[in-house]
């Protein structure tokens, strides 16, 4: 609070429940956070432990069924999802577990896609840059299903990159990747994080990537601790760790 | 827009979007090709039954008729013809003959051909102009009667006619009055002359018209409100005489069919929205997660339908157009009858269907994709809603409409649905048992069984489905091939080989021995002689006919006219007695069943018949029911010998007369003038030829039907393939051979299409029996061949569609198969 910086993403007491043909399955229990601009932040916790569900709602994929969340100055629950997609299309770039290209795309034209959405007429030029600085300049015209895994998930960084976002979500980048290309792939997302400036919320399961991020979220059934109790003395801590 | 079509022509490259226009084509074309089919058969049977009139429309009238209303038909574009027919005497220099005599003018006729000879007695050859002016054609009956010959001159009242040609059929000629009698065709510039017309004359005056159909309905709407009580106006089907029966059968099964397409079109559609939906729900959350607004992912969605329309219909159009020319042009080499174009305005039945289709099935399903939530990206697939059950009766709802415009009745499309609502409970619970037995079955066996019935259980929602799809495919298949082999084996019932094609009647009790053993001699074969008394029917239970059913109502046939009364030692082998008994002694009446029926009088109950200046009150001791179409002569009322014995009677028999001895029985008959003859069999020979015609173009339609229904199959297949690929590299990586996967395919198909067919051949006799029974008025039937047909045909077919279908799965590598997913 003391912080020169802006605030990127806010919660208050964000509650989401769903429906199930079981009944009432309340996920998120009342999330209250905080990320500034520039941050990173690891989402750590047991699976089905809510972690994509809150990802997915502080970047404005769905809104809760209670509280608010915040992206900047914008409070999501007073935008339809029109709004939220224009904001989603401005603010945020996403990577996914299970990479999520389009198959019927050419990895040249998975990474254009955001910046035609927005109506951006130099998507070509953007595109193959991002591609290049993954190192798939040579692989532009190949389908989905032709590229590894690993090839895959940096076509989807490109691709993340490419509408210039404010902020980074990735839900579990590595998880479907063996060890040695999860570390590449990683070491690139955050190369291109600071030079890019971004801010970067991952989930992950892995402790050393979590490690690499500024700061740690711990989830446990619906709910939020941080590994030290939220107070000045950790703020301190961390800014002297920036 | 840009955008979309961007992303629409990067789609149309992977075959998603392709799955949809495969669908669009199948039902534009199916529909297409079918109702321009059915459109030029129709046209072509009105030509057919126009020959029988000679004519499009015709007004029969005991006047003449007003010069105005040839003008009028003349003024809408119609062509038009007068015809005068009377009888009077013709006289030659040897004798006179009492004759029919049609009066024509020169365009006359306007459908058809006349059939002229030049020598006596022959087959004739087609000619199309008539007499001139001048001229008679006189039948060889008549000349042989006259004993004149071509060249000759005869005497029609006060003119003379040169006899130029013999004449062997007048093309207006129907049944009732084409006699092989004494019959002349002339001009009828020259009836004036003949001064024989007088007032009082008894002479049918008849204006025929021939033209475009909407013309002629035009024509009819001016000129009914002016009809007079003695005048009518006649189409092909009033005076066609069983014909109309077979054509309006033929066309039934013709509708059937395109209903059944347009149904199929609607299974495929779903099939293909389906897939397509399923495909796109991850790609659209992750669109809006890239920022696609709802907006601007319904404006891809919006113009991939378009294109997707202009294509699939467009397609479609020319394949169905080739489609339906290519039976055309089949048509032409096996049966040389060359089929009216078919008009265009039957074009937008196919389009409409391909519109609606893809409307009410794809435009539902797709609203999934708008209301999408982006957050389903980082959710497993199982947490998406799978509920689409009540999308597709949206779909259903817009196939049914379509069907009602396309039948323009709700009989068929009700029929339709009960038995899809049949088949699809027996589908769940059939399908259902049968999978659990199979689990059971599948227990300890060796194990391409084992993941082959375990696959079917472990999808079962997807496999009740596919079960469903197949059935129905299969259930319209059968349900055509029986309605094909129904309707031919009751066409073929109708008239029998060798059927008698000529009566012979007003036969004198003095000549009948005569005759019977001329015909012998000649080996005629004739059928029993029966004793013909005119009666009329006065009460019914002691009531009186003409206040039961008062004149200017809907008469029973049987009431309205003087009958022909017989009395009979034996019946016919064509007659079959359903109530009471029949004897030669018995003291009642035996009555036809039909008729029974419509005065509605049982057994016990008593007709008052006038007969020859008597009243007799007899009860009804038996009800017959009665083959028509053997063509022997037979009778409403069979009444007792000792009633009509002592009347003067005329006696009647029918006999069949081969193209062969044709000429030597008219020679022999020329003996006797009083006798009547009529000839049917030139009306026999062009049923037979409809029903060849409709018999060959109605398998060619069976063909293309099961076509695309195969078509429909391989999609359904097709659609459930992500899954199996799946599955299969799973497998396969989990180390199961090549052969294990193919034999556990082998293995869940087989079953799939077995049941299916079964299931599919019990709602088809069901089906079947509501057909007969409603809509083409057969007896029921049951079809055993059905039940062998749909097994095996669903065993043999399903296989080899999923094995060649899913092929992909034993073939790719379990590496690539997997980076795919
Ligand atoms: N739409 C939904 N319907 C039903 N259950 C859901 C839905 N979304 C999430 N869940 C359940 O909520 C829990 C949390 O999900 P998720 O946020 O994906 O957890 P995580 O990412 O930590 O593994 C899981 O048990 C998941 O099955
Ligand atoms: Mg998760």
């Amino acid at each position: 609070m003391k912080s020169p910086q802006s605030i990127a993403i806010k919660t208050e007491q964000l509650v989401h429940t769903v429906s199930t043909s079981a009944g009432e399955l309340t996920i998120l229990k009342g999330i209250d956070i905080e990320i500034k601009e520039g941050e990173s932040v690891a989402i750590v916790g047991a699976s089905g432990s809510g972690k994509s569900t809150l990802l997915g709602l502080i970047a404005g994929l769905d809104v809760g069924t209670g509280g608010e969340s915040y992206i900047y100055e914008h409070a999501l629950s007073n935008l339809n999802e029109e709004q939220r997609a224009t904001l989603r299309g401005e603010y945020i770039g996403f990577i996914f577990q299970s990479f999520h290209l389009l198959p019927s795309l050419t990895a040249l034209e998975n990474v254009m896609l955001p910046a035609e959405l927005s109506g951006d007429y130099q998507a070509q030029e953007k595109a193959m840059a991002f591609l290049q600085q993954v190192g798939l300049q040579h692989r532009l015209d190949h389908y989905p299903r032709q590229l590894s895994g690993g090839e895959q998930q940096r076509v989807a960084i490109a691709r993340a990159f490419a509408s210039n976002p404010k902020i980074l979500f990735a839900d579990e980048p590595t998880g479907n990747l063996d060890a040695d290309t999860g570390k590449i792939i990683t070491d690139l997302l955050f190369e291109l994080n600071a030079s890019q400036g971004t801010t970067l919320v991952m989930v992950t399961h892995d402790n050393k990537l979590a490690q690499r991020c500024q700061r740690q979220l711990i989830m446990a059934g619906g709910c939020i601790n941080e590994p030290r109790t939220r107070s000045n003395e950790s703020e301190s801590d961390e800014v002297s760790e920036a | 827009m840009n955008l979309a079509i961007r992303i629409l022509l990067r789609e149309l490259k992977s075959g998603d979007v392709m799955t949809l226009v495969i669908a669009l084509i199948l039902s534009v074309s199916t529909v297409t090709g079918i109702g321009l089919f059915v459109d030029r058969l129709q046209s072509s049977f009105e030509l057919q039954s126009s020959t029988l009139l000679a004519a499009d429309r015709v007004i029969r009238s005991s006047q003449a008729l007003p010069d105005e209303w040839r003008q009028q038909a003349h003024d809408f574009g119609l062509a038009t013809a007068n015809r005068a027919s009377f009888s009077s005497m013709v006289f030659s220099d040897d004798g006179l003959q009492l004759s029919q005599i049609s009066a024509v003018t020169a365009s006359y006729p306007l459908r058809g051909e006349y059939l002229v000879e030049q020598s006596l007695f022959g087959e004739g050859v087609p000619s199309i102009a008539g007499p001139k002016s001048g001229e008679i054609w006189v039948s060889s009956r008549l000349a042989s009667l006259l004993n004149v010959a071509i060249g000759d001159s005869v005497q029609v009242g006060e003119k003379a006619l040169l006899i130029t040609a013999y004449l062997v059929r007048d093309p207006g000629s129907s049944m009732s009055a084409f006699a092989v009698a004494p019959r002349a065709v002339m001009s009828l510039s020259d009836l004036a002359a003949t001064e024989i017309i007088q007032p009082g004359s008894r002479v049918r005056y008849a204006l025929m018209m021939a033209g475009e159909s909407n013309v002629l309905e035009q024509m009819a709407q001016w000129v009914t409100p002016k009809l007079a009580d003695n005048q009518e106006w006649r189409t092909p089907r009033s005076g066609g005489q069983g014909i109309g029966a077979t054509i309006n059968r033929a066309e039934s099964f013709l509708l059937l069919a395109g209903t059944l397409a347009v149904m199929m079109s609607g299974v495929a559609m779903a099939l293909a929205s389906n897939r397509y939906v399923k495909r796109h729900l991850t790609q659209t959350a992750v669109l809006k997660t890239l920022g696609a607004t709802p907006n601007k992912i319904g404006q891809i969605l919006f113009w991939q339908l378009c294109a997707v329309f202009a294509l699939g219909a467009g397609i479609g159009l020319v394949l169905g157009w080739f489609a339906q020319e290519l039976i055309a042009l089949s048509l032409d080499v096996l049966l040389s009858t060359t089929l009216p174009p078919p008009s265009l305005t039957k074009v937008w039945v196919g389009l409409m269907t391909g519109l609606v289709s893809l409307v009410t099935f794809c435009v539902p399903l797709m609203s999934r994709l708008l209301t999408i939530s982006p957050l389903t990206v980082l959710q497993p697939i199982s947490h998406l809603s799978g509920r689409s059950g009540l999308l597709y009766l949206i779909g259903f709802a817009g196939s049914f409409a379509l069907m009602v415009v396309y039948t323009g009745g709700v009989l068929l499309p009700t029929l339709m649905v009960v038995s899809v609502a049949v088949v699809a409970s027996l589908v769940g619970s059939v399908g259902f048992g049968v999978f659990s037995l199979g689990r059971r079955l599948s227990a300890g066996r060796t194990s391409g069984w084992q993941i082959g019935l375990a696959s079917l259980r472990r999808r079962l929602g997807a496999n009740l489905f596919q079960l469903l799809v197949f059935t129905l495919i299969i259930m319209l298949g059968l349900i055509l091939t029986g309605m094909r082999t129904s309707l031919i084996s009751d066409w073929q019932g109708q008239i029998p080989e060798n059927a008698p094609n000529h009566y012979l009647f007003n036969v004198q009790k003095n000549n009948v021995e005569e005759v019977k053993s001329q015909l012998t001699d000649l080996s005629l074969v004739q059928s029993d002689w029966y004793p013909m008394i005119l009666g009329r029917v006065t009460h019914i239970n002691g009531e009186e006919v003409s206040e039961l059913f008062p004149p200017d109502t809907n008469q029973p046939e049987m009431l309205e006219r003087e009958l022909n009364l017989t009395w009979a030692k034996s019946l016919g082998s064509d007659n079959q007695v359903i109530e009471g008994t029949f004897s030669a002694e018995s003291e009642g009446i035996s009555i036809e069943s039909y008729v029974a029926e419509e005065i509605n009088i049982r057994l016990g109950d008593t007709l008052t018949l006038f007969v020859g200046g008597e009243e007799h009150t007899l009860p009804i001791t038996s009800i017959r029911k009665v083959d028509w179409s053997s063509m022997q002569p037979n009778f409403y009322l069979i009444l007792p010998q000792a009633v009509l014995e002592n009347f003067p009677a005329n006696y009647i028999t029918s006999v069949f007369v081969p193209t062969s001895k044709q000429q030597d029985f008219y020679r022999t008959m020329s003996n006797y003038p009083t006798i009547s003859l009529v000839n049917v069999g030139d009306l026999i020979t062009r049923i037979q030829f409809i029903i060849a015609q409709v018999s060959q173009a109605i398998l060619l339609v069976l063909v293309f039907i099961v076509t695309s229904g195969a078509l429909v199959l391989v999609a359904s297949v097709r659609a459930s393939l992500d899954e199996r690929l799946e599955e299969g590299a799973l497998l396969r990586t989990l180390g199961a051979s090549k052969q294990l996967i193919q034999q556990a395919m082998l293995i869940e198909f087989g079953f799939l299409g077995t049941a299916a067919g079964l299931i599919a051949a019990v709602a088809a006799e069901v089906c079947l029996f509501g057909l007969q029974v409603f809509v083409f008025e057969l007896a029921p039937s049951f079809h055993p061949l059905l039940w062998i047909l749909g097994p095996v045909f669903g065993f043999t077919v399903v296989t080899l569609i999923g094995v060649f279908a899913g092929r992909s799965v034993i073939k790719v590598p379990p590496m690539r198969m997997l980076r795919a997913l």
